[in-house]
């Protein structure tokens, strides 16, 4: 197995104190040429930008114009033959030729806990077998068990389901997108003393354990010395080590911080880090709600995508755009659009997919799919396949086996590269 | 070779069943246990020291770690039946019924039960249950009773499954039959002879259960009623199934029956009456039927489940293993020990206590911890298995050692939520230990933890710092009181050489205490 961050990169980037502790040094870490070298050769990483309360594909990519249910944007055409994108997508129309559309989403629920969760485990929640999140899955699967750094990263309003029966060493660590991390992550005892009290422990572990072997005393202990690897490598979330020139491309809001923080963490190699953007939701004034989103979501997923190109990690970081369900193509008499699980886009850029394609497509009002419709477990399949992960991974939850995807599910030849 | 083995196996295979009925339980479970590690070629562990027995066992019966008075009291003990009389000590002791209810109720209900809104806090079923354990009440009537739900408190159990029938025969088929009957919910069970019909058979006799509810707030309430009428829909295969179609309707009919429950037919034209509080006794109850054949000696199924599932809580794991997984083909480890823990609850009336004291007082349950192998839960129980503490006895034990309770304390307000999230299920979906990062962040930097340890009147590190005592005697303190052993020469010595540092000596004593219950030591049952 390939270590996505080797040790010996690792010390490229850190210094060594005195008494032989690790002090790492992100900022030199970042430009540490001999680290991103080993972080492209390692297995991929994916970055899911999720439309919290489910997108619109009418309004973004699958426009309908003139149509009574094409609403009032216009479409612009995109770098793509046969691909039209809404007239405030400008940015992202520019570099179609990364990305694959799927216009043939037909999925199976229909509401905001369920499509939630369906959308993150292609697992019907009411089967109540603990499924996990596909970050906890690539986590396991993709991640390095000797990170400094967690293997499952989320930003924002994100996924529900957590690592299920994956188990807890592959549970989410859920950050603030101004890189503030979450509870407990700071230390009551000054850097001396944890450092202190460590090695006390460590000693008085290594005591017990040579007479008592186990392995839950392993687990034990590997997961105390994350732990303190963590507090270490607290500088990877640090947004103020990028140039403001960068950050500006982003833009200068949420949903932007927490794209560029995701770029940040998989360029250390975190194998899955996920970004929410909220709002979506717009049963009224969903062309207002739209427009919004859009305007901040353009610029930050097409500066994501240049900026993973220009570091020339995009070919092995899978981008996902999707929500939980699409809206409806009737507009309802407040302007707004319902949920709808009928005929509806994801958006798959980058690692292991081939882009500039439209893939599937919907009759002439976006009420039904034409051809090649696709389900949640072709999705993950293909998702999964697309990062080297096999979709039919068996595991076990009581005595019941499991696979990452149902029975049945099959990864879409046409998207992968 | 082989085939002489098969015949020493043979042999003493036939003495146990001529010479059980005579020999008290915990004397065949270790001959039984014996016989396997001479066949397998296995060398056992030592006898436990009187210290690790002393942590095992305080933990299994009360829930809890002992304290420094209880420690030291039961390691200057002579006498040669000292752990006998330990046990009967805890069997009797207030602790008993508490840390055995918390077992159950886990069982039952998990971390995130179902219709968590109203059952998530269920200090009504809990002390019903701890009833039960603390005046001994045959496991076969209690089981009785809470299927019939008509005790204040055990209506807890079914309202989690509120209006689900078939999510009732899952848990009661896994809970008291140990079988997995969930798989034959969508399709035939495919490695045992148990078909569609049975499940929805099973499912019948829930079917007309009625979650009834009055009052709000802290007068909210929970009864169950039973409907006349009503059936299990039945519509095949989940593959095969067709929208629209809603199924034939199927009799209840008791686990491993060939036939359906003998019921008188609902009089025609019959409706159940309109009522606006709770309904009234059903013309025929199919929970009281159902109620009666769990407990009775037509059901097969109960003792062996409570048996299997008793042994695993001492031992780590089931004679059959996984424990709800018992099917009519599984060969238990050991067939002659499990036929005497069934036969002997049976025998016993279905007396718990009698079977944990049993379990306790084998020489196999002793065993120390260190061996070979490196499994939590070895197979030929060759050393003690290891298990991760439960939040309850975590918290408790923090509690003990750290001598956080003084007399007349308000019960403290704990921060219950957090300890449900970092040790409330930390386990993979095959039931394995999975230490997390989120785990020790909150180890390492919570005030939730540092609450127990860091300085208050009365407790640990006060009596530390103030104590006149020299250090190497308040080292062996802590590591009495924590460990319950005296430290080893070289933990002495490091431990020693810690607390001469510079610092004051509040914050060094305050970084030893918080390192000895951060150790796998700690952490764990073992």
């Amino acid at each position: 197995m390939v270590s996505h961050l080797s040790r010996r990169a690792f010390l490229k980037g850190a210094m060594v104190t005195g008494s032989g502790l690790i002090v790492p040094n992100w900022g030199a870490l970042s430009q540490a040429r001999a680290a991103l070298e080993d972080v492209k050769k390692s297995k991929k990483r994916c970055i899911l930008l999720f439309m919290n309360g489910g997108a619109s594909q009418i309004d973004t990519f699958d426009m309908k114009p003139g149509r009574p249910t094409g609403g009032p944007f216009r479409p612009i055409q995109s770098k793509v033959t046969g691909l039209q994108v809404c007239e405030y997508l400008p940015k992202m129309a520019q570099i179609a030729d990364k990305y694959a559309v799927i216009r043939s989403m037909k999925t199976a629920s229909p509401d905001h806990p369920d499509g939630i969760y369906h959308m993150h485990t292609c697992y019907k929640q009411s089967e109540r077998t603990p499924h996990p999140e596909l970050g906890a899955v690539i986590a396991k699967f993709n991640g390095d068990p000797n990170s400094d750094l967690p293997s499952f990263v989320r930003m924002g309003p994100c996924g529900n389901a957590g690592a299920g029966y994956l188990g807890p060493a592959h549970e989410p660590f859920s950050v603030d997108r101004n890189g503030r991390l979450p509870y407990f992550t700071s230390p009551y005892a000054n850097p001396e003393a944890e450092a202190r009290r460590a090695e006390l422990f460590r000693q008085m572990e290594a005591e017990f354990t040579s007479g008592h072997a186990s392995e839950p005393f392993d687990s034990h202990r590997t997961a105390k010395e994350r732990a303190w690897k963590l507090l270490r490598a607290k500088g990877a979330f640090d947004l103020t080590k990028e140039p403001e020139k960068l950050k500006a491309l982003y833009g200068d809001n949420e949903f932007a911080k927490g794209c560029l923080m995701a770029r940040r963490l998989v360029e250390v190699g975190i194998p899955f880090v996920e970004v929410g953007q909220d709002n979506y939701d717009s049963h009224a004034d969903n062309f207002v709600c739209h427009k919004a989103n859009m305007q901040i979501l353009d610029v930050a997923w097409s500066a994501l995508l240049s900026d993973l190109t220009d570091r020339g990690l995009l070919d092995s970081t899978l981008v996902i755009w999707m929500g939980e369900v699409g809206r409806t193509p009737q507009i309802n008499n407040r302007a707004g659009r319902d949920h709808f699980i009928n005929a509806w886009t994801i958006v798959l850029a980058g690692g292991g997919i081939k882009g500039g394609q439209v893939y599937g497509s919907t009759d002439v009002d976006g009420k039904f799919v034409k051809d090649n419709p696709v389900n949640e477990g072709d999705l993950f399949a293909t998702i999964y396949h697309a990062l080297g992960i096999n979709p039919r991974a068996k595991h076990y939850s009581g005595i019941r086996p499991v696979w990452l995807t149902p029975e049945g599910s099959k990864p879409v030849k046409e998207l992968i590269a | 070779m082989p085939h002489v083995r098969l015949a020493a196996a043979f042999l003493f295979a036939l003495v146990p069943a001529a010479a059980s009925a005579a020999q008290p339980l915990r004397t065949v479970i270790d001959r039984e246990l014996k016989s396997a590690w001479e066949r397998e070629k296995i060398t056992p562990a030592p006898r436990s020291s009187d210290s690790a027995f002393l942590r095992r066992v305080y933990l299994d019966l009360a829930g809890t770690v002992p304290t420094l008075e209880e420690t030291n009291a039961f390691l200057a003990d002579t006498d040669s039946k000292k752990r006998e009389k330990l046990i009967d000590k805890l069997l009797a002791g207030p602790r008993f019924a508490i840390a055995q209810s918390q077992i159950w109720d886990l069982a039952f209900f998990g971390r995130v039960p179902q219709n968590y809104e109203s059952v998530q806090k269920r200090p009504a079923f809990q002390a019903w249950l701890a009833k039960q354990f603390a005046d001994n009440v045959p496991y076969d009537k209690w089981i009785k009773e809470l299927m019939l739900a008509e005790q204040p408190g055990s209506e807890t159990f079914w309202v989690q499954y509120r209006g689900q029938p078939e999510e009732m025969a899952v848990a009661v088929s896994k809970l008291f039959l140990g079988t997995q009957l969930q798989c034959a919910r969508c399709h035939d069970h495919p490695f045992e002879k148990w078909t569609q019909k049975d499940f929805f058979g099973l499912a019948g006799f829930f079917v007309r259960l009625v979650v009834q509810e009055s009052g709000s707030g802290p007068t909210r309430m929970f009864t169950i009623g039973e409907k006349s009428s009503g059936d299990v829909l039945f519509a095949g295969s989940v593959k095969d199934q067709k929208p629209g179609r809603r199924g034939d309707p199927v009799k209840p009919r008791f686990l491993g029956s060939k036939t359906d429950l003998d019921e008188p037919p609902t009089p025609k034209d019959f409706k159940e009456p309109k009522s606006e509080g709770k309904l009234p006794k059903p013309v025929f109850s199919r929970k009281a039927k159902f109620a009666e054949w769990i407990a009775s000696k037509d059901n097969p199924y109960l003792a062996k489940a409570a048996a299997n599932r008793v042994w695993a809580q001492f031992m780590g794991r089931g004679l059959i293993h996984p424990i709800d997984d018992i099917r009519t083909d599984s060969v238990a480890s050991h067939p002659e020990l499990f036929k005497a823990l069934t036969d002997g609850l049976v025998e016993h009336k279905f007396d718990l206590k009698w079977l944990m004291r049993e379990i306790a007082n084998s020489e196999s349950y002793q065993l120390a911890m260190h061996g070979p192998s490196k499994d939590a839960l070895p197979k030929w129980f060759e050393q003690a298995r290891v298990r991760p503490l439960s939040m309850e006895e975590l918290v408790a034990s923090l509690r003990i050692v750290t001598q956080f309770d003084r007399p007349g304390d308000k019960p403290p307000e704990l921060g219950w939520e957090y300890f449900r999230i970092y040790f409330g299920d930390p386990v993979n979906g095959l039931g394995d230990f999975q230490g997390s990062l989120s785990e020790h962040l909150f180890w390492n930097n919570s005030e939730h933890i540092r609450r127990f340890i860091t300085r208050k009147k009365g407790n640990l590190l006060e009596e530390m710092v103030t104590s006149k005592e020299p250090v190497e005697k308040k080292v062996e303190k802590l590591f009495l009181t924590i460990h319950h052993r005296p430290p080893m020469p070289t933990e002495a010595k490091f431990v020693t050489e810690y607390l001469s540092g510079r610092e004051k000596p509040e914050t060094l004593f305050e970084e030893v205490i918080w390192a000895l219950v951060n150790t796998s030591e700690f952490r764990f049952n073992h």
